[in-house]
């Protein structure tokens, strides 16, 4: 049996990463001509990014109100997450993350940390008493091949001039106001900091859609159920719409993390994070004949 | 990390490409040797029972493959008497287990099955392959890992907690005779249900 590789997945995706990244590059070239005025907001955002980065576990984690459970003071339930999170690893060739849960109803699971040997793997009670064990399996290694793949720090540096554009756009006023060299040349710096914003964000959230496909693709090739994860995905979004409607709003902001994320009342497709369930599933159904062929 | 892994990463196939690439039993054997050594050196004999674990695919043909493994076993067990048997566990893993006194025969016959895997192209759904020890405190392991090409101790001493002392002393036992992973992050455990017990039980 040979997993055929998704060239049009990894073309698309490094379409995507090249756009990003010339559009960068035109934007530090505008930026370097106002460069000494906006040398301490890069430095600030620099120092910002990186503690968000060396952070980025423990900030997801308390901002789901999750603890880290350690294997042998975990209960029965994460017992039984901990030793597929180990076997997982183990066939994706991964050193066990940490393991964490959520308290809440919400049923979902997200996958944090910057590097693979300092990653955990958070799952909420929710998604525990939703999935049975093929399916919570096929979940678990969906978020294991987001640590393998290196998302967080993927995605971190795809939109850390994205970050910088949107702080110019919104403080750059007080940048050079009243400088020997008047007003126009911030406007000038402001407006290309709104065009890369804009085209950023997008290409971001696109950028972040394929790595979806990606890890799904990952997931089931670790587990070899490619079915177990699009049930696991059916069954999640059937949840999600009977949980209630508060408690979604105040967790929306950890979308990006999550294996699906919670709707807000409008998120048009160009701005979601992750592809639609329908289209993860189709895409899994046809990995799923791929096997059989 | 290499450049090439790297480039794996952000193009997001590195957990595709880890987890489909074939195993590597090319260090099993250096187990017929790292007997004699457990046992002289440490007074550790073979339990006379090894393992091959294995996670299943949902296809036919991985189906008719676990068929001709056991059937390869079956010979084997004509020939040299290594007795053989399927069990899969609470997790959804299948093994096969093999018992013979001979642990000679127990590491040839672990290399042929996985070799049939191989063969066959699911190479990448070995897990590990154990080895069992009987000491004083109790079994004690050395797992290879597949994906790892290396082999690693364990040293259960419950169902959740491993006797750590004692894994780094049969790692600095056997350095060099085996070829050990360096990394405990790698050291994955496979808990037995029940204290005692083999994880396969």
């Amino acid at each position: 049996m040979q997993w055929k590789p998704d060239w049009g997945l990894r073309g698309r995706m490094a379409l995507t990463m090249f756009l990003l990244f010339a559009l960068y590059i035109i934007f530090v070239g505008v930026l370097s001509l106002y460069f000494g005025r906006l040398l301490p907001v890069v430095a600030f955002m620099g120092i910002f990014l990186l503690g968000q980065f060396f952070f980025s576990d423990k900030l997801a984690l308390y901002s789901m109100g999750a603890h880290v459970v350690e294997e042998d003071e975990a209960d029965t339930e994460m017992r039984k997450v901990h030793r597929m999170v180990s076997r997982l690893s183990q066939q994706a060739d991964l050193p066990k993350p940490k393991v964490a849960v959520a308290d809440t109803s919400i049923p979902n699971a997200f996958a944090a940390g910057r590097s693979r040997k300092s990653s955990t793997v958070c799952v909420t009670r929710g998604i525990l008493r939703s999935l049975d064990d093929d399916e919570l399996e096929g979940v678990l290694a969906h978020e294991l091949a987001h640590i393998k793949n290196r998302d967080v720090m993927v995605m971190t540096i795809a939109s850390f001039l994205s970050t910088l554009a949107f702080l110019i756009v919104r403080w750059g006023w007080f940048l050079g106001g009243n400088r020997e060299r008047g007003g126009a040349p911030v406007i000038v710096a402001i407006l290309v900091s709104l065009v890369v914003w804009i085209v950023s964000f997008l290409l971001i959230r696109t950028l972040s859609r394929y790595r979806e496909f990606a890890a799904d693709r990952g997931g089931a090739v670790i587990t070899g159920k490619p079915s177990a994860l699009a049930s696991a995905l059916l069954t999640i979004e059937g949840r999600m719409d009977r949980v209630p409607k508060e408690d979604l709003r105040e967790q929306s902001e950890m979308n990006a993390f999550f294996v699906i994320p919670i709707k807000g009342d409008f998120i048009g497709r160009v701005f979601s994070t992750h592809p639609s369930t329908d289209r993860r599933v189709e895409r899994l159904r046809e990995l799923e004949r791929e096997m059989e062929a | 990390m290499g450049l090439f892994d790297s480039l794996r990463s952000v193009l997001g196939v590195s957990a595709e490409a880890d987890a489909t690439r074939a195993a590597d039993p090319e260090d099993l054997f250096g187990m017929s040797t790292a007997y004699l050594t457990m046992e002289a050196d440490l007074g550790l004999p073979s339990a006379g029972e090894a393992a091959l674990c294995f996670s299943n695919v949902d296809s036919t043909d991985f189906a008719s493959t676990v068929e001709e493994v056991e059937t390869i076993l079956d010979a084997g067990q004509e020939e040299t008497g290594t007795k053989h048997w399927r069990h899969s566990d609470d997790y959804g893993y299948h093994w096969f287990v093999l018992s013979d006194s001979d642990p000679e025969d127990l590491v040839t016959s672990v290399h042929f099955a996985a070799d049939e895997f191989v063969e066959r192209g699911y190479g990448s759904r070995l897990l590990a392959a154990l080895f069992a020890f009987e000491g004083d405190q109790g079994y004690v392991y050395w797992v290879y890992s597949f994906r790892r090409g290396a082999y690693y101790p364990f040293a259960p001493t419950g169902t959740s907690s491993r006797d750590s002392k004692r894994e780094f002393k049969l790692q600095s036992v056997l350095d060099g005779e085996l070829a050990v992973e360096g990394d405990e992050g790698y050291w994955y455990p496979l808990w037995p249900d029940r204290a005692g017990q083999h994880p396969w039980e």
